[in-house]
């Protein structure tokens, strides 16, 4: 029984550590004051922060899970009929090479092509998108990325939150996702307890308790 | 009606003289404890993989321009549910592996490789080996950044073969590594390889790997937790319902915290860093195998010299492979055997440590602990066969004779 407790504790613990959460491996950890991570991860903000998206960053950066691309190919007459073939979110390598040009035009000045953001929110996390965006050199010094949102800390947010809205499910679709959640751990528990319950009905009339 | 269409198959078919035989006549120890229902939920979980794999193959897209979208717009936002069966199939794979490391421990605590039961063993062994090989394919498909770079640092580990004198001027390990990327870089035929592999060369393989093992359950027995075999004719329970019924409510508990990661904690099992798209010219800061493959990481790692390294961790499969031969005494299950017991304890302590070293920095302390982990893993592997000879002497001094 001992032996039993203690190899079990040890395996939660375990599964515990490595899945959940783990106090051995260092996170880096970035302040942002209290009242902007809250709008930056407040989707309600999306809208508006789409518009500053467009003012402030469209120039360099692409965000294709939205159908948003920069701003050149955006007013490329091109990019209809493609999208008309291929939906919203053209497939990259279409992507890529019908607009080389505006791309390589980016990578001569900046270095590299801007990433585009879609996913960005998942990689990254709102704390560090809010710090890198309001101070790239700050956060990730040698950068090529500038700073344009210098100063303009509740508008940075407000775009972080178009990201998270981009990258993540709507709030609507999150609650639905919680309630079919909710209701299949209950309908497996509620499963579990009745097996139990007959089976020892079952052995019971069998003589085998 | 329904009876009497189900009447009509089985005058013709036997189903329930099939079931009678094979369910109800088919004893078990009526002592059987939670652990070993293991077994049922590794099938179960095997299933899961299968069915979600299935569902996916339709809109993943096996290219290396598309996969990354195909994998995160495609499936996670475009078709309804199929965010449902990517994080099914992806905590499935963890869960998978989870299972069956628990179901070897158990095996080992039980001493249920024994006599009649090596082969069952051994055919264990290959499925732990090509469900490793199943979940590293899968893992490069999405295409996301720690999927490039991780196939990146598993490629290699085989050149480190050549730093190995005399035979290290073959070039042995570079060309496996070579061998396992199809070319010098990863790119559109790794993927497509793997594909191939993922969804059907290797599954194949676990099925029938898998079907086997089962054959051979069936043909030895379950072992019994306190090490005795039963005489079947006389003890056991009746596998259904006794057994049938008992795992079938654990298999509910376990699915019940299956599905609250499915959807609630998907963090670990669909890492942040991969929903980065690919990039060869971005080396990530981090780079660690997946959970499961970290213990021999570690050992390889913590080794100073890359060769033994390689060495020491593929003895760890070997030894693994061969504990029924290690182990001859004529004792049965832990807990009729304190010195197999401590030297349990140190092995189920020293591979945890061992997985969660593998991704803390390689700091000097940590290589420390790292090779003291490693020399208890090796430990419990070699006190086995004195562990054995000591207990034989013990068993004659009671008087048991050889079997
Ligand atoms: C003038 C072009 C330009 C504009 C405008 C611009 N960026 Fe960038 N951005 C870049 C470049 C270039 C990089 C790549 C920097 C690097 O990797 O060093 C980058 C990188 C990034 C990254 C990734 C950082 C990382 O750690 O990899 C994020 C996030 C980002 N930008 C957000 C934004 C947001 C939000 C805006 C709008 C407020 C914006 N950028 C406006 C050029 C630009
Ligand atoms: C047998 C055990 C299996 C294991 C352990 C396994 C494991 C994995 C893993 C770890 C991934 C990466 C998950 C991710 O990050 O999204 C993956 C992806 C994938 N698997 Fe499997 N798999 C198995 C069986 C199958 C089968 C049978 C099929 C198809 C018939 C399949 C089809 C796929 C596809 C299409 C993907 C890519 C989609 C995606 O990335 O979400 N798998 N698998």
């Amino acid at each position: 029984m001992i032996r039993a407790v203690f190899l079990t504790a040890l395996a939660v613990v375990f599964f515990f550590v490595i899945w959940v959460y783990n106090p051995f491996v260092h996170k880096e950890k970035y302040e942002v004051p209290q009242q902007y991570l809250k709008m930056a991860t407040d989707v309600s903000y999306a809208k508006e922060g789409k518009q500053l998206f467009e003012q402030n960053c469209q120039a360099c950066h692409s965000i294709r899970y939205d159908g948003v691309y920069i701003a050149s190919v955006q007013a490329n007459p091109n990019l209809k009929t493609l999208q008309e073939k291929y939906g919203k979110v053209l497939p990259r390598n279409v992507y890529e090479s019908v607009f080389q040009s505006d791309l390589i035009g980016l990578k001569e000045s900046f270095g590299k092509v801007p990433p585009d953001l879609s996913t960005m929110y998942l990689v990254k996390g709102p704390e560090y998108l809010f710090a890198f965006t309001l101070e790239p050199q700050k956060v990730l010094p040698g950068t090529s990325m500038p700073a344009v949102m210098a100063g303009r800390p509740e508008e940075t947010a407000k775009i972080v939150a178009y990201l998270k809205s981009v990258a993540e499910p709507s709030p609507e679709e999150k609650n639905k996702r919680t309630l079919m959640g909710v209701s299949v751990i209950a309908y497996l528990v509620v499963m579990g307890i009745l097996l139990w319950l007959w089976r020892g009905r079952v052995l019971k009339r069998m003589g085998l308790h | 009606m329904l009876g009497r269409i189900g009447r009509w198959i089985d005058e013709r078919a036997h189903l329930s003289e099939l079931w009678q035989s094979q369910m109800v006549d088919y004893k078990v120890p009526k002592n059987l404890t939670f652990p070993y229902a293991f077994g049922i939920m590794a099938i179960v979980a095997f299933v899961i993989q299968i069915v979600s794999g299935i569902f996916l193959t339709m809109y993943y897209q096996p290219n290396v321009h598309t996969a990354f979208d195909s994998a995160n717009y495609t499936i996670m936002k475009e078709v309804p549910f199929m965010w449902l069966i990517r994080h099914v199939h992806a905590a499935g794979a963890n869960f998978f592996l989870a299972i069956v490391y628990l179901h070897i421990f158990t095996g080992i605590y039980y001493n249920a490789y024994k006599k009649p039961r090596e082969l069952t063993w051994i055919v264990g062994w290959l499925i732990y080996f090509v469900l490793l090989v199943t979940a590293l394919t899968g893992y490069l498909l999405p295409w996301g950044q720690l999927s490039y770079w991780g196939m990146v640092v598993t490629a290699e580990i085989p050149t480190s073969i050549d730093s190995a004198p005399l035979i290290g001027k073959f070039k042995i390990g570079e060309t496996i590594s070579i061998w396992m990327k199809g070319g010098y870089e990863i790119g559109q035929i790794t993927l497509g390889r793997f594909f191939g592999l993922h969804i059907w060369l290797l599954p194949l393989i676990l099925l029938l790997l898998v079907s086997i093992h089962l054959y051979l359950v069936r043909a030895a027995g379950i072992s019994s937790p306190d090490g005795k075999e039963i005489d079947k004719k006389k003890e056991g329970v009746p596998f259904h319902p006794y057994i049938t019924l008992k795992e079938g409510a654990y298999l509910m508990g376990y699915l019940a915290v299956f599905f609250f990661f499915v959807f609630f904690h998907m963090s670990h099992f669909l890492p942040p860093d991969n929903y980065d798209p690919a990039d060869p010219f971005k080396t990530p800061a981090h780079i660690a195998p997946e959970w499961y493959l970290l213990a021999y990481y570690t050992v390889f790692r913590s080794i100073p010299d890359k060769f033994l390294g390689f060495v020491a961790f593929n003895l760890i499969l070997v030894l693994l492979l061969i504990l029924p031969f290690l182990d001859f005494s004529p004792l049965r299950s832990a807990r009729n055997r304190p010195l197999f017991f401590v030297m349990y304890v140190v092995l189920v302590i020293s591979s945890m440590a061992l997985t969660i070293l593998g991704v803390m920095p390689p700091t000097p302390t940590n290589a420390m602990l790292g090779l003291i982990f490693t020399a208890g893993l090796f430990a419990f592997f070699l006190a086995l066969p004195v562990i054995s000879v000591l207990e034989w002497g013990w068993y004659k001094a009671k008087g048991g004779e050889r079997r």
